[in-house]
């Protein structure tokens, strides 16, 4: 659970503060005219953040991170016959080894895209009160504006779709690597490609499902 | 003891393993050799069911693991002990933890039962003062007798080795030949051991199974392999000069 979830808490943290303020200099900057509201910018940064930035992009995050580091690690285990002595022992190594691991990330990601959620939010609350794009009420207005839990519920539907996805190609990729070094290197590559394109596949479908 | 009846296998339209017979010996040590590629190591993975032979049948004290359902190879495999040839030590685990492993997975041992019968292991094979040591930081030699821990921690009936002696200097080698042939006898298992030591053969080789070009080209002992006629016996065994002279003082 660590290597999952927690170990990327620093990165989550990191990307969704930057990115959060980058959305809100962005719309404030955009937003030109008298008759839009200056709250509009806490709006946007929420539903931008909420909907698509926590959920997809860090899933996208992960898949690199995390797939890359599950291809690699059952990958050399399956080069190094640490998978055979496995199964020597009688034990069904693809539970053993995925799994879990599909367990871990189901349950850990929610936490970390609420998280995400959370300081990419606050990210543009700072960057409004320091910058003076708009005053700290109107962003603080803008977010609470018009607010449906279902988003909130919809991005965690998708974060564990995403989760199991992060988790269980990169696995399948590690698991039937053939070879040495060379293959584990393109297993990784290939199970971090592959699952980059299944979430953004997912995403749009759970879209069409769900919002439309 | 195992049982190999008509055991065929092909990867394509390349034939590795041409109608194989044998039978593994109870309580002593049963070596496998040849040359690179001539299907030893393709024939233990059929035997231990990491791959399914095309025919034939392996059997295991009269039990033909062939036609076995899951359950019942699981079964089986709870009584083998094997020795990769890199050693298959679990990178994240330390050396206590590798040999406690099998025990966690199949046994009804309590914590301080399994560390007792890890130290017991580790002693077993001249390892001490390295429970904590992850196998990155060991030596090959030590690795090597980590594994050998491991295979025999949950006393298996059947231990397999996969060239324990490759990478080892003489004096490591015939300390793990010496421990598999003492762990053999003590326990009774029926052990196969893949080698291209000569040494080895010479050493420990209660029985001694040849292939060639993926077919059974001689079975014997070390006590009458200086007297085979098969040529391409003679040709791997005593290549060097040294076997050469051996077998020439050995006739004499």
């Amino acid at each position: 659970m660590d290597s999952l979830g927690l170990g990327s808490f620093g990165i989550i943290t990191i990307i969704s503060f930057f990115m959060g303020a980058v959305i809100t200099l962005q719309t404030a900057s955009n937003i030109d005219s008298a008759l839009i509201p200056a709250y509009t910018v806490g709006f946007t940064a929420r539903q931008s953040i909420i909907l698509e930035f926590s959920p997809t992009i860090i899933a996208l995050i992960l898949a690199g991170k995390v797939g890359s580091n599950i291809t690699s690690e059952i990958g050399l285990m399956r080069v190094t016959e640490q998978i055979d002595a496995l199964e020597i022992m009688g034990i069904n190594s693809a539970s053993f080894l995925i799994v879990p691991k599909i367990i871990a990330a189901v349950l850990i990601n929610p936490f970390l895209v609420i998280w995400s959620m959370f300081i990419g939010i606050y990210g543009g609350y700072l960057v409004a009160t320091f910058s003076g794009a708009i005053t700290p009420e109107a962003y603080i207005y803008g977010v609470q504006f018009d607010f449906d839990f279902f988003s909130v519920n919809y991005a965690l539907i998708k974060t564990v779709f995403f989760a199991f996805i992060i988790t269980s190609l990169p696995a399948f990729f590690g698991y039937t690597v053939k070879g040495g070094a060379l293959e584990v290197g393109k297993a990784s590559t290939q199970g971090v490609v592959a699952s980059s394109i299944v979430i953004l596949i997912v995403n749009y479908l759970i879209t069409q499902v769900l919002l439309i | 003891m195992i049982e190999l009846q008509h055991i065929c296998k092909s990867f394509g339209d390349h034939q590795v393993l041409d109608d194989i017979s044998v039978r593994y010996e109870r309580g002593k040590t049963n070596l496998i050799i040849g040359a690179s590629g001539s299907g030893k190591s393709v024939l233990t993975k059929c035997t231990v069911g990491l791959i399914e032979p095309d025919s034939g049948s392996v059997v295991y004290d009269g039990k033909d693991f062939t036609l076995m359902n899951l359950n019942e190879r699981k079964a089986v495999r709870k009584e083998i002990g094997m020795l990769f040839q890199g050693g298959a030590l679990f990178d994240s685990m330390t050396v206590a933890e590798n040999v406690k492993f099998p025990l966690q997975m199949h046994s009804q041992m309590s914590e301080e039962e399994m560390m007792h019968r890890v130290n017991e292991c580790l002693q077993r094979v001249d390892l001490v003062n390295a429970n904590d040591k992850f196998p990155a930081e060991i030596s090959g030699g030590m690795q090597k007798r980590v594994g050998i821990a491991r295979a025999i921690s949950l006393e298996p009936k059947y231990l397999f080795c996969d060239e324990p002696n490759s990478g080892l200097d003489p004096a490591t080698s015939v300390l793990i030949d010496n421990l598999i042939q003492e762990i053999t006898y003590e326990n009774q298992i029926t052990t196969v051991v893949i080698t291209h030591d000569m040494n080895s053969v010479m050493e420990i080789g209660d029985k001694v199974l040849f292939i060639y070009q993926g077919r059974k080209a001689w079975e014997g002992s070390r006590d009458n392999i200086f007297n085979t006629d098969s040529k391409e016996l003679a040709d791997l065994v005593f290549a060097s000069d040294l076997m050469k002279q051996i077998r020439t003082e050995n006739r004499k």
